[in-house]
């Protein structure tokens, strides 16, 4: 069931870090979650979720007329994407609506624990 | 038990991480259209419909308003431009069949009988015609005969002037 291409030395306790430690060769538990996410489908099916949700509760146009706002006050030949991802994210983080974090949530736990880790 | 408390939190952590690199992706995507659609001055026409938008919805509230005086626009319906049409068209032109001013709600009757296309309207006038061409083939007066084999309209408007 693990990747067989690293070998993948356990910490006796799950490691949190999900930050990459190229040095070590080995995955951490997040990354490994990720790679088992993709290869499934899953990950694909949670984007599609996720933006049907997002969409359908408003976030998306709600956000669009954030990064409008900045537009505006920016001039539009200067804004850069980097600047706009950055200029929206807590706001974006911030107004996902509950249930739609609590349905996705939910259906994360689920793949996580059926994929036995 | 601490164990599996500690898994669930771990869990919850990374379910946490998944979820915000989910919402991250779409974040990304959202800032990369709005920069493509500023940078391309595409948002000018957005405005415009923002605009149209706008009045659309003052106009569907003050329809929807009860406080409104509604006597007044039940018989008028306003289009999207916000212009009132009477039921009937009010304009006045004219028939390029026989040259009278008519109503441009009452042209399509006034057609039927003025170019003889009705049921009715045919049927008086071809009696109207072929009786007169009748009538008047024995007489050689060619002012009869182009009286009777004129538009099949005019003897019609004669008889119902």
């Amino acid at each position: 069931m693990y990747i067989r291409k690293h070998s993948v030395n356990r910490p006796p306790t799950p490691d949190e870090d999900v930050t990459e430690s190229p040095e070590r060769d080995e995955l951490t538990l997040g990354e490994i979650i990720n790679i088992k996410l993709v290869e499934s489908g899953e990950k694909e099916n949670l984007m599609e979720l996720v933006r049907d949700r997002l969409v359908e509760s408003g976030w998306k146009d709600e956000m669009r007329i954030a990064c409008r706002e900045h537009v505006k006050k920016k001039g539009r030949k200067d804004v850069t994407v980097d600047e706009l991802i950055r200029a929206i994210t807590p706001k974006g983080r911030a107004s996902v609506p509950d249930a739609v974090k609590e349905e996705l949530l939910d259906r994360i736990q689920n793949f996580i624990r059926s994929a036995a880790l | 038990m601490s164990n599996a408390e500690d898994n669930k939190s771990s869990h919850d952590q990374l379910s946490s991480q998944v979820f915000l690199d989910l919402v991250d992706s779409v974040i990304a995507d959202v800032a990369s259209e709005c920069h493509r659609v500023a940078r391309l001055g595409l948002d000018r026409d957005l405005e415009v419909v923002e605009e149209e938008l706008r009045l659309s919805v003052e106009a569907r509230a003050k329809v929807a308003d009860p406080s409104n005086n509604l006597e007044t626009n039940t018989k008028y319906v306003v289009d999207i431009f916000g212009q009132s049409h009477p039921p009937v068209a009010t304009e006045v032109f004219n028939c390029m069949n026989c040259g009278r001013q008519i109503v441009a709600g009452r042209f399509a009757p006034h057609l039927e009988r003025c170019m003889g296309k009705g049921r009715k309207a045919r049927a008086k006038a071809t009696r109207s015609t072929t009786a007169s061409q009748n009538r008047n083939s024995r007489r050689s007066t060619s002012d009869n005969n182009q009286l009777a084999s004129g538009p099949p309209g005019f003897e019609e408007n004669v008889r119902r002037a």
